[in-house]
């Protein structure tokens, strides 16, 4: 197996913040590995160290082979870094936004006019490809934001929560394209804090918070570790009694395990949890506003960790 | 793993250069003061005091024209800082340096046009030039003047924090340079560039002159300022964008 991105150690502190704290990672060359985390987790810390924007306080790392530090000019050549905010000259076109990044790697014009129009086509811009990027909607500069990070075909990709703030519909449009690139064994690095992209979407996965890997696997691995159960959560009035009904419910044998989340809600995991609602709902005896019954994801393995919901 | 080119740095210079003009040109506020505000004094001096009066402040009015793109050129570099274009810039093989170079060389450009563009006026408003005056010096002059504007435009884009503050705080440069500098009135402070450079054009354009004093030494002393100006700018503004 070949390594795409080896970290040792890596730490980044802003004076008292330990934004990044101790991070190994071995990425596998054409993976899309992503970074699971809430806010504040460090995510787009490590980006920005692995991409060579900011040193690191304490650690190693190469990527592609080379070292942060000592040979970043090389790293540059090779990556495209899809920042978390909107990265965009205001008053320059969508088309011309996307050029200067294939300008600045050398690319040759009649290479990077072709890819420059196919991929706006992909993203559905090609109408707007002449109309100042300042009069765009946020979706459509996310989406440029996108272009101009895979315009000079990178050998490995950064999207750093490239589908924040899109509609339904815009996300599907860039999860098809970043999966067009897992398909070209482009190596992508993806960091989110949406389950559903990151289960959908990545190879393997690091769960971090606080600047910590609390957990790394396949998505199936991850949820693996919760067991076969559902997940039921409950909203109730009763939260001082939160930990009695918890200690109620785990009376019943099929019911695996439960854990407070937020102020107002209970999470349990229970096999066959859909069908024995009623069951449950006869031991713990409360009001419930609310209730909801699912199959285990990833944010439920953040909540066993943690004790917390990623977005909170 | 084998090594990759660098991409060429003048190519990179280059589309750089071409990526700020589209930007400057856009913004059509900015286009208005730089060109409008030397502009206005000319209209002034010319129809409001006459041409006799004029005459004497057409040296101060041209060396106006460079000193408002402190404005511009702080609020370019600022804008790069605060949208993180610079940022995303450095993530690709560019160096830091060259989109320095790239800001720097694009107001340059402008400066030259804009000192034309005020001295054919100028002409055209019928001011009366001495018939020996150096044409070359009467463009130089001013050319240099732009050089100490590039330097505080980049001190100035390195301490704000919003390309807005940049715009406004410039005039807290602009004004005393151009009232201290005696471009419109009497200079009050004699060493400052402003101050050099209305000298030495009224002495090529005026009197016609090409003395060594003050012509030569103010030059040099103008050069010195700028210099002097754009290297801590420089120095101010990589350590502000710096790698943490
Ligand atoms: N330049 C900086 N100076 C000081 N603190 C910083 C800086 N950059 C990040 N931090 C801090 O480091 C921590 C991690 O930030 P980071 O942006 O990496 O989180 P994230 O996981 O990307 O979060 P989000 O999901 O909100 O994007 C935060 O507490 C943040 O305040
Ligand atoms: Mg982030």
């Amino acid at each position: 197996m070949e390594i795409a991105i080896e970290t040792h150690n890596l730490k980044k502190y802003f004076d008292e913040i330990h934004a990044v704290d101790g991070i190994d990672l071995q990425i596998p060359k054409g993976s899309l590995f992503g970074v699971l985390g809430p806010n504040g987790a460090g995510k787009t810390t490590i980006i920005r160290m692995l991409s060579t924007i900011l040193h690191p306080t304490d650690g190693t790392a190469t990527v592609l082979g080379f070292d942060i530090k000592k040979e970043a000019l090389e790293i540059k050549k090779r990556i495209g870094v899809c920042p978390q905010e909107l990265v965009l000259y205001p008053r320059l076109t969508a088309r011309e936004n996307i050029h200067l990044i294939a300008q600045m790697h050398g690319m040759a014009k009649k290479d990077y006019k072709e890819r420059t129009d196919d991929l706006l086509g992909k993203m559905n811009l090609l109408d707007r490809a002449n109309s100042l990027v300042k009069g765009f909607s946020g979706g459509m500069k996310r989406r440029v934001n996108v272009l101009m990070a895979v315009i000079h075909e990178p050998e490995l990709l950064f999207f750093d929560e490239p589908t924040a703030g899109l509609d339904p519909q815009s996300r599907r449009v860039v999860w098809d394209f970043i999966r067009d690139f897992q398909e070209r064994e482009c190596t992508i690095i993806l960091t989110t804090h949406n389950m559903e992209e990151a289960d959908d979407l990545s190879d393997e996965l690091v769960i971090i918070d606080h600047g910590k890997i609390i957990s790394q696997g396949t998505p199936d691995e991850l949820k693996g570790k919760l067991g076969e159960g559902d997940i039921l959560e409950f909203k109730i009035k009763e939260i001082e009694q939160r930990n009695e009904i918890i200690e109620r419910a785990k009376s019943l044998e099929f019911v695996r395990w439960g854990k407070p989340v937020g102020k107002h809600r209970i999470v349990l995991n229970a096999l066959d949890g859909l069908r024995r609602v009623s069951e449950i709902m006869e031991v713990i005896k409360v009001k419930m506003e609310d209730i909801s019954v699912r199959k285990n994801t990833l944010e439920d393995v953040f909540i066993d960790i943690t004790g917390r919901r990623l977005r909170d | 793993m084998e090594k990759k080119m660098r991409p060429k740095i003048i190519q990179q210079l280059r589309y750089l250069t071409i990526k700020n003009f589209k930007s400057m040109i856009r913004e059509v506020s900015q286009l208005v003061w730089i060109f409008g505000y030397p502009l206005v004094f000319i209209l002034l001096f010319r129809f409001g005091y006459g041409l006799e009066v004029f005459n004497i402040f057409a040296p101060g009015v041209i060396i106006l024209a460079p000193i408002v793109l402190i404005s511009q050129l702080a609020g370019h570099f600022a804008e790069e800082k605060e949208s993180g274009t610079l940022q995303r810039l450095v993530t690709t093989p560019v160096s830091r340096s060259t989109v320095l170079l790239s800001g720097l060389f694009s107001q340059l450009i402008v400066a030259a046009v804009q000192i034309v563009v005020m001295l054919l006026l100028t002409l055209l408003f019928g001011v009366s030039i001495n018939p020996n005056a150096n044409i070359f010096l009467l463009f130089f002059i001013p050319f240099l003047v732009a050089f100490t504007s590039l330097g505080f435009g980049l001190i100035l884009a390195s301490v704000v924090r919003t390309a807005s503050s940049a715009g406004g705080l410039a005039w807290f440069i602009i004004l005393p340079l151009q009232f201290l500098g005696g471009l419109l009135t009497a200079p009050l402070l004699d060493f400052i560039p402003t101050a050099l450079a209305a000298e030495a054009m009224g002495a090529v354009m005026i009197y016609g002159s090409t003395a060594f004093d003050p012509i030569g030494l103010n030059l040099i002393l103008i050069a010195i300022w700028g210099i002097g100006l754009i290297l801590l700018g420089i120095l101010l503004f990589r350590r502000k964008t710096a790698i943490l």
